[in-house]
């Protein structure tokens, strides 16, 4: 019994990393219909401006927080100016999209290989080892302090979409992009808007990452499993990017400790597989044009 | 303005290839008369740490035999290429060397997957390679149980490795539970893995938790779960210094407390810095005693000329080095098919023990190990330690 409890926990832990990756997915899909492939490279960025921010400018960990955060928002509307307005305003294909996407995420995995260096990067310790120990369960500080600020970052996302005016027009944006444009909605200020808090995400996914585990140029390859947990979900979904990074966490973590850890990713994949086949749409996504 | 667009493409294009392939020759005018070698490992990814000091070590002995003369009278030329950790790379890699840089001989590279990958093409050119840290058996010897014409190594293989972890677990440390978690997707982990269990059960030990990961992997805790609840008295953790850092933070955090071990996988100076307090009182198979006052003049030498600590993998590099260096002047002349000749009998005096080239297996013969302990954040030297393997 205490082994499934810290199992459960263990894959609550994992699951919310892959929640604050997966909803930055989900918030630009939502307006922009296409998979940002280059939200992993944001991240990654997000992680380093962290570890600058800990390490090196030794600055305490709420100004650091709030670097990431707000550095990795700028950046992923810098390059939402750079790689997408021109083909949004040839009206390009979505194809054209993603391969821009994935050319923005490998120039930012090479430029910090060319810049920092391609080696490893440890994070001081913010928080401290010891865990809390509850009976014979042991919950690591920073998975606490990881949850509580998925949450609260989730909850802050949650209250703007659902109850200030910018998030109603980003909710009739990803209704419809075309006819909330007619009615007067200013999508170009959406889509800022929408690129700015998926990069708020991002980075704040990337300093916890980093704290987490560890900073390499190539973290952006983790985002492959929170994109499958967005897509789980539902792409274009934000609770359903939650609720499908969670399950994952869970399912991996589950079938890890009691059916194979050898076949971890076979089995766990091999479920989602089986659950995208019976609701195509995902678990929240709602059924509607083809995703890209 | 379109044209003069694309002109500029294809001189950006031009100048990109053109440093791209001088990247890492010795510059200067280079004398009619050389003898070129070449090198092969990973200069960006995740061994880059390892991959970045071979090739310093390998430019610096370079330099110093130049200074000394020479090699039969001729300068040496290094070239090296970045294999990015990928055999796919590495192979091409290889063609690049023996094709168009025409060199006798390659030292390098540090993984095994890359040195088994190039084999074909040595065989098709006739160049010999020395590989640094490839320690799987069949780097040096074929599927169907032949020697490989052209590959060598200094280092010890698997086998030995992870036999000689089980065997100082048992008989050392009095251990009789020993659990093991290993990267599925990695023919050295494996290696050292089944090893350990055959060595371990053999002597009457119990491997009471066998867990897998797959490279690429930073979250270890369910497997580790499932390890605590076993109770095992070591860990053993086959696999690179990167996973080994976030694994045993994670077992500390879990609140296990059995002492781990690794194999040569382990030996960075990033481990001790990564990882900190959680890999403190664990064991490692290493290939030689840093503090051995053999190695003192070269780690100084190194550490003075690049500013930073010598990687294992220096060491085996400064091995390779030496004993391309012993078969050249035996076979009297540069010629790739003459050193491969000379390096099967080959023997050097190396800075990681004497090495005997063996014919049969191409290996260095009767290696002993070094067992490491890490106290206060060091690699601390224990014993030499060997075990017979057949």
């Amino acid at each position: 019994m205490t082994t499934f409890l810290q199992q459960l926990i263990n894959g609550i832990s994992i699951g919310s990393v892959y929640a604050l990756m997966a909803v930055g997915y989900s918030l630009v899909y939502s307006i922009m219909n296409f998979s940002n492939f280059a939200h992993g490279g944001v991240i990654m960025i997000g992680a380093y401006l962290g570890f600058f921010a800990l390490a090196i400018w030794q600055l305490p960990f709420p100004i650091a927080f709030f670097i990431a955060a707000v550095g990795s928002g700028i950046l992923a509307i810098v390059l939402e100016r750079i790689a997408y307005n021109p083909l949004r305003k040839r009206n390009a294909p979505f194809l054209y999209f993603i391969i821009s996407a994935m050319g923005a995420s490998i120039f930012l995995e090479n430029i910090v290989i060319a810049t920092i260096g391609p080696n490893f990067k440890t994070y001081p310790q913010v928080f401290q080892k010891t865990p809390y120990e509850i009976g014979a369960l042991a919950i690591g500080r920073l998975d606490v302090v990881m949850f509580i600020i998925s949450a609260v970052s989730l909850l802050i996302l949650l209250i703007i979409i659902e109850k200030t005016k910018v998030g109603m027009a980003i909710k009739a944006t990803a209704y419809n992009f075309k006819a909330s444009s007619l009615m007067g909605v200013n999508t170009d200020y959406i889509i800022f808007i929408v690129f700015g808090l998926g990069g708020a995400l991002a980075g704040i996914a990337g300093i916890l990452f980093g704290m987490k585990y560890t900073v390499y140029p190539q973290i952006g390859v983790i985002t492959i499993k929170a994109f499958i947990a967005a897509v789980f979900g539902g792409l274009g979904s934000l609770s359903g990017a939650v609720i499908g990074a969670i399950s994952l966490g869970i399912i991996e973590t589950m079938t890890a400790g009691y059916i194979s850890s050898q076949l971890r990713d076979l089995i766990a994949f091999a479920l989602l597989i089986f659950i995208l086949v019976v609701r195509p749409m995902g678990i929240m996504g709602k059924m509607n044009e083809d995703k890209a | 303005m379109k044209r003069r667009i694309s002109l500029l493409l294809v001189l950006i294009m031009i100048l990109s290839m053109l440093s791209g392939c001088a990247s890492g020759t010795a510059g200067g005018e280079a004398p009619a008369e050389v003898v070129k070698i070449g090198w092969i490992g990973s200069l960006t990814g995740d061994q880059a740490v390892w991959g970045t000091c071979e090739f310093n070590t390998v430019q610096m002995l370079v330099d110093e035999a130049n200074d000394n003369g020479g090699w039969l009278g001729k300068q040496i030329e290094l070239v090296g290429y970045d294999t990015k950790g990928d055999s796919l790379e590495a192979v091409n890699a290889v063609k690049r060397l023996v094709g168009q840089d025409k060199v006798v001989a390659i030292v390098g590279p540090n993984a095994s997957g890359q040195a088994i990958a190039i084999s074909q093409v040595l065989e098709e050119s006739g160049v010999p390679d020395i590989a640094t840290v490839a320690t799987n058996p069949k780097v040096t010897i074929d599927e169907n149980g032949n020697t490989k014409p052209y590959n060598f190594r200094v280092c010890f293989i698997d086998p030995y490795q992870g036999a000689v972890a089980a065997g100082y677990a048992f008989e050392e440390l009095g251990f009789t539970k020993a659990a093991i978690l290993y990267d599925v997707a990695d023919e050295y982990s494996q290696g050292l893995t089944q090893f350990f269990e055959e060595t371990f059960v053999e002597l009457g030990g119990e491997i009471v938790a066998k867990e897998a990961f797959k490279f690429g992997d930073v979250d270890f805790r369910p497997q580790l779960s499932k390890i605590k609840e076993t109770n095992p008295e070591i860990i053993f953790m086959p696999y690179f210094f990167k996973e080994v850092a976030l694994s045993s933070t994670q077992a500390r955090e879990l609140g296990m407390d059995a002492v781990l071990m690794g194999g040569d996988g382990w030996t960075s100076e990033q481990l001790l810095e990564m990882a900190g307090s959680s890999v403190e009182g664990s064991y490692v198979v290493n290939h030689l005693d840093f503090e051995d006052p053999d190695v003192q003049e070269f780690k100084n030498a190194y550490t003075e000329k690049y500013g930073s600590a010598v990687e294992l993998n220096g060491y085996l590099a400064y091995d390779a080095f030496k004993l391309l260096e012993e078969a050249v002047l035996k076979a009297g002349e540069a010629d790739s098919k003459l050193i491969a000749k000379a390096l099967e009998s080959a023997e050097v005096q190396g800075i990681t023990g004497y090495i005997r080239i063996n014919k049969d297996t191409h290996n260095p013969e009767g290696k002993e190990a070094a067992i490491l302990k890490i106290v206060d954040n060091k690699y601390k030297f224990q014993m030499k330690y060997s075990v017979d393997v057949e």
